[in-house]
């Protein structure tokens, strides 16, 4: 790929209404996929805190932010424990989007995923935005190797930190193997997008039912996770009548796994699983079916 | 000119009545706003900041994120606007028209009202050459519609000092960038005195989700506490109320309850009567004050 010019959105993908498409469709009677995908991060001490819960007195960040390194340090070592246990006892194997580095700094954490069969997505080596990686590539590679070495399997997908992208991320991920990324929340279908190193599928993560700008950006009241979660359930099932939809659940342990918000990420299984042809599927099992799907209608966009 | 120039001011209670045809109290013009935002610059709006903050770009995520109302999210709202009989006013960008054709066509099938919502969806401050900017938008509009936009929101509302004398001199009849009363008003250009339509920044996705940050619910909460009021001063003479929505907010699939409900009660009201911005404009020509 070197030597092309790196591609902007529309070069990847041409606009498509989502009424313009054929609908997909999902087997055994199923009308709706729900995705969830749990993130776990490494915020090193030496850096600025990815989010901030307490800004200093001064409002001036001072290092080290020992305060914030600790809140989100509280999802690792208390919150994501309440998610084990919580798709143990639902039976629900999460995507786990993973920076690398968790897998050498809290290998307690990554054994718990694996042991319970959860899906490892490359999620970069640590938390950053990955514009202020010198070499992409390299972290890239460094990222999937790391995760691959754990588990023993190369991961199908990825999601940026903070779904961030340069021009060219694409290219060094799908030449990393790559198959799927979560970074294009534009649809709520798979899609297809063009790179230098042949197709990426898009799968629709979400910045709407996701507790980092429910929480920490828009400052919503924890039940607002339930509701919200809720309210996006019922207009998708009722769509879902005429084409197949996709809901993702995007959860952090340091928010979701406070002891004040856990019962309300639960209610939500609670009221999805009262409903017929719902089906919890990872982001492989979706780029699995979506791939069969292109095989027999031809090339989705 | 400056703002006081173009307008003086008047309390609302000592004007002549308006009157509404068929008895109608009040009129509710909805406007949806259809935008490009260009990969390449920094998003007008985020919903997720970087991680430790800044703003890198280019910003994947949230540029994503609008573009999901375009593919997704219009088409949501549509299916609303048509099990009410709504008359939609389409503010869109002149850009958007060739981005998001699909768009144009299901607009053009149910006869919206296209309105000039800048070229590109920046600061009219820092366009270039505002007057060409103003053109282009009339020329795609006309070509894509074959007819001329009546009607001009700016990006953000946002206007340079001359920007209400360079609509008038290219053919726009009205304004909707003046949030200053619930009635239609007339502002003096350098040439003619154009039209000003009641728009609103409270009734208004933008305000009340990316910055205010309410739930979903408020926007209806909001909505229908601003029509009963409306509709209560209405009793002595019109008034005129703006709801506006944008698809990439308001066509999230958590948030389309909210904006549905607010017509099922507005229209259980028989002295209501939806409008379009020109059919606003047209009334007010023929019923209202003469031009200054």
């Amino acid at each position: 790929m070197t030597g092309s010019p790196p591609m902007i959105p529309r070069e990847r993908c041409e606009y498509s209404a989502i009424v313009d498409r054929p609908p997909l469709k999902l087997p055994g009677g199923a009308r709706m996929v729900v995705w969830t995908i749990v993130n776990l991060e490494v915020w090193d001490i030496g850096k600025p805190m990815a989010r901030q819960v307490l800004p200093a007195p001064t409002g001036v960040p001072l290092l080290p932010d020992v305060p914030n390194w600790s809140w989100h340090e509280y999802g690792m070592r208390v919150g994501v424990w309440r998610f084990f246990d919580l798709y143990k006892r639902l039976a629900i194997a999460p995507t786990l989007s993973i920076n690398a580095r968790v897998c050498e700094d809290y290998p307690r954490v990554a054994q718990q995923a694996r042991d319970q069969g959860w899906e490892f997505m490359g999620h970069a080596y640590e938390q950053g935005p990955i514009h202020k990686e010198t070499d992409q590539k390299a972290m890239i590679e460094r990222s999937m190797k790391v995760i691959e070495k754990f588990t023993g399997k190369r991961p199908v997908g990825w999601l940026g930190p903070g779904l961030t992208q340069t021009f060219d991320t694409p290219e060094f991920l799908a030449e990393a193997g790559v198959k799927y990324i979560g970074d294009w929340v534009y649809d709520d279908e798979p899609t297809v997008i063009r790179t230098a190193a042949g197709p990426l599928v898009t799968l629709p993560y979400t910045v709407e039912l996701n507790d980092i700008p429910m929480m920490l950006v828009q400052h919503h009241e924890s039940d607002h996770l339930l509701k919200r979660s809720i309210d996006s359930f019922d207009r998708l099932y009722a769509e879902s009548k005429e084409r197949p939809k996709i809901m993702s659940i995007a959860i952090h342990p340091y928010i979701s796994g406070q002891p004040f918000r856990i019962k309300y990420l639960e209610a939500i299984y609670d009221y999805v699983n009262k409903h017929e042809g719902v089906v919890h599927w990872n982001g492989e099992q979706i780029l699995d079916w979506f791939e069969g799907q292109a095989g027999e209608a031809g090339s989705k966009s | 000119m400056l703002p006081t120039e173009r307008i003086l001011y008047s309390p609302i209670t000592d004007r002549p009545r308006l009157k509404l045809p068929n008895g109608a109290r009040m009129a509710v013009w909805v406007i949806v706003n259809v935008e490009e935002w260009d990969a390449k610059l920094p998003m007008p709006r985020t919903v997720l900041t970087p991680p430790a903050g800044g703003s890198p770009s280019p910003d994947i995520p949230n540029w994503a994120w609008h573009e999901y109302g375009n593919r997704v999210g219009f088409w949501r709202m549509l299916k609303i606007f048509d099990e009410f009989r709504i008359p939609g006013v389409l503010a869109i960008n002149g850009s958007a028209l060739a981005a998001y054709p699909a768009i144009v066509e299901a607009a053009k099938a149910r006869r919206w009202e296209f309105m000039g919502h800048g070229f590109t969806q920046r600061n009219m401050q820092k366009v270039e050459n505002e007057r060409e900017d103003i053109r282009k938008t009339a020329d795609v509009i006309e070509a894509a519609t074959g007819r001329r936009p009546r009607g001009w929101l700016g990006p953000g509302l946002t206007e340079t000092w001359e920007t209400p004398d360079l609509l008038k001199q290219e053919g726009y009849e009205y304004v909707a960038d003046w949030v200053l009363d619930d009635q239609p008003v007339w502002l003096k250009t350098t040439t003619a005195p154009i039209v000003n339509i009641p728009y609103t920044q409270e009734c208004n996705d933008v305000a009340m989700m990316l910055i205010q940050h309410h739930k979903a619910s408020e926007y209806y909460d909001r909505a229908i506490d601003q029509f009963e009021q409306i509709y209560d001063d209405a009793g002595d003479s019109a008034r005129v109320m703006a709801l506006v929505a944008h698809p990439y907010i308001m066509g999230a699939p958590h948030r389309t309850r909210y904006f549905r409900r607010i017509f099922e009660v507005i229209r259980q009201k028989s002295d209501v009567v939806f409008m379009t911005g020109g059919q606003i404009l047209d009334w007010y020509l023929t019923t209202g004050p003469k031009a200054p």
